[in-house]
């Protein structure tokens, strides 16, 4: 197909993919007009609603105070959530290098790729909260359901992450040293590995900031302990607002630490070698 | 001079119906310095590639050092592939690391997995690839990284690998093809240099024919898959050349009579 002068020339010419993104667009839009529509919203007052909560977030944010436990003591808390985020990301991200590593389709063969994807992939279908409540049978609700269960499913997120960072490597250099007789342990350590090294770091602390999120909830929802525990008794038990205030304080405090030290991090690595 | 390179009758095939090589058959005598030219897409860097095996050929037989290369199993493949350096277009070197890390790496081949792993080189190998660095011009840039060097440079570091593998052949795919006259030349230079002086045989894919006429002791050409020419710069007419590259006469930009008088 040629452009022609005079007629209008159109930039885009449709073809199968467009029309499918076109069509799910629109499909999603429907779903979404549809389902709003049609909410059961059980008597529930929006307006209502809205305005109560914004007279609670006042109480929350600006007259926080400690009452069931103090500074040190929650500072302790917030500590044990994070180790449960930094202990399932570090298993996740181990396990992960080795097995993104056999499922990057420029690294192994076509069969040993697709089974891996397929068993990450069933383990990323299946949310988070969800294993540990899986692992939870054997182990019993408690730390130990909730590290497996989080590593799991870090393991699913980073070999996923980890063999596309893998596959977008330039094969020239994989090509280069196999010609001079490096094997393909000595070709991973060294060209596939720090070639890709601030990618694999950028996915590892995204799933970190997850972890600590989801380990959060962990400590409310599956007795995992940490600060999420702390917030569930807060919110459940003796519905405090004003604590609530405090362990959010706390919570994005540290986010905000975690987001600051891993882009300094790679900053020093993108400058040096 | 003995012959450290012979191909019979090699072919390639991608599927069914396209032909990348077809009875390709030539011999390279030892240090000896041979360019391949041909079009865009006549199968010149299939070629180089099926001699040390990371493209299989399909058929025919390929001699290197009197060892049938389609034949051998893994370590042998990895010994002979140790005595073949190799030099590319897009220099191929790993960025992030230094110059001096990206040298080295022509001694993973001869080193177990995990030191190769890990990159512990001995000190005579360190020694080795300093010293290649010296030779090539590129002592005060040997902690700096890959990526901050320019193409040249990065050439001259991909040189270097391939020489700190003593290897006997050097295979060079269109090694000044990104690169600026004067890069080109000094590139062309150093290749000639060390064919002549440690004695390495050199095959290399070029695209620039008054280069190759030039520099060459013989030239092969190539189309669609064929060797259509092979011998010495001296006996190529134009004529020929339009052959190679299945042009019309006078369609070239390049000059042939310009050979004479550089």
């Amino acid at each position: 197909m040629t452009a022609q002068t005079g007629t209008k020339i159109k930039v885009k010419t449709l073809n199968k993919a467009s029309v499918i993104i076109r069509a799910t667009l629109l499909t999603l839009t429907i779903i979404t007009i549809y389902s709003f529509i049609t909410f059961d919203y059980k008597g529930l007052n929006l307006l209502d609603s809205v305005i109560k909560t914004a007279k609670m977030l006042p109480t929350m944010l600006f007259e926080p105070h400690f009452k069931h436990f103090t500074f040190l003591e929650a500072l302790y808390k917030v500590l044990v959530t994070m180790g449960l985020a930094f202990l399932t990301t570090l298993f996740g991200a181990v396990i992960a290098l080795f097995m993104g590593l056999f499922a990057a389709r420029n690294l192994t063969n076509n069969t040993t790729s697709n089974v891996i994807r397929g068993f990450v992939a069933v383990i990323r279908a299946v949310p988070t909260v969800l294993w540990v409540l899986i692992f939870a049978v054997g182990a019993g609700l408690g730390s130990v359901a909730a590290v497996v269960g989080m590593s799991f499913h870090s393991i699913g997120y980073l070999v996923k992450a980890y063999s596309e960072s893998f596959e977008e490597m330039d094969n020239g250099v994989i090509e280069a040293l196999k010609a001079s007789g490096a094997n393909w342990w000595q070709i991973v350590f060294q060209a596939v590995i720090p070639s890709t090294i601030t990618f694999l770091l950028s996915w590892t602390f995204l799933r970190f900031e997850i972890n600590f999120a989801v380990a959060v909830a962990m400590g409310a929802a599956a007795g995992a302990g940490g600060i999420g525990f702390d917030m569930f008794m807060a919110s459940m038990f003796y519905s405090d607002l004003r604590e609530i205030g405090v362990i959010t304080y706390f919570i994005l405090a540290f986010a905000i630490m975690l987001e600051v030290f891993a882009s300094r991090l790679k900053r020093r690595l993108k400058l040096n070698a | 001079m003995k012959t450290l390179l012979e191909l019979r009758q090699v072919s390639k095939h991608y599927g069914q119906e396209t032909a990348a090589l077809s009875d390709v058959s030539f011999n390279v005598k030892e240090g000896e310095f041979v360019s391949i030219i041909g079009p865009s897409g006549a199968g010149k860097s299939t070629l180089l590639r099926c001699i040390n095996r990371i493209v299989d050929a399909s058929g025919g037989e390929i001699f290197f050092n009197d060892e049938n290369v389609l034949k051998l199993d893994k370590a042998q493949l990895k010994r002979v592939r140790r005595t073949i350096g190799m030099i590319f277009q897009h220099y191929n070197l790993v960025n992030r690391l230094s110059v001096i890390e990206n040298v080295l790496h022509g001694r993973l081949g001869y080193k177990s997995t995990l030191a190769g792993m890990l990159g512990l080189y001995s000190e005579e190998e360190k020694q080795q690839a300093v010293k290649m660095l010296n030779i090539l011009g590129l002592q005060e840039h040997t902690y700096r990284r890959a990526d901050q060097l320019s193409g040249g440079q990065k050439q001259r570091v991909g040189i270097a690998r391939a020489l700190v593998q003593k290897p006997k052949m050097l295979l060079c795919d269109e090694p000044i093809a990104s690169l600026d006259p004067n890069a080109a030349k000094t590139i062309m230079d150093y290749l000639k240099t060390i064919s002549a002086t440690m004695g390495i045989t050199v095959l290399v894919n070029l695209h620039q024919v008054d280069v190759a006429l030039r520099y060459s002791d013989r030239i092969i050409g190539v189309n669609k898959g064929k060797v259509v020419y092979d011998g010495s710069p001296k006996e190529m007419s134009s004529s020929m050349i339009h052959k190679i590259y299945g042009s019309e006469a006078g369609e070239l930009i390049f000059d042939h009579g310009g050979q004479n008088a550089g």
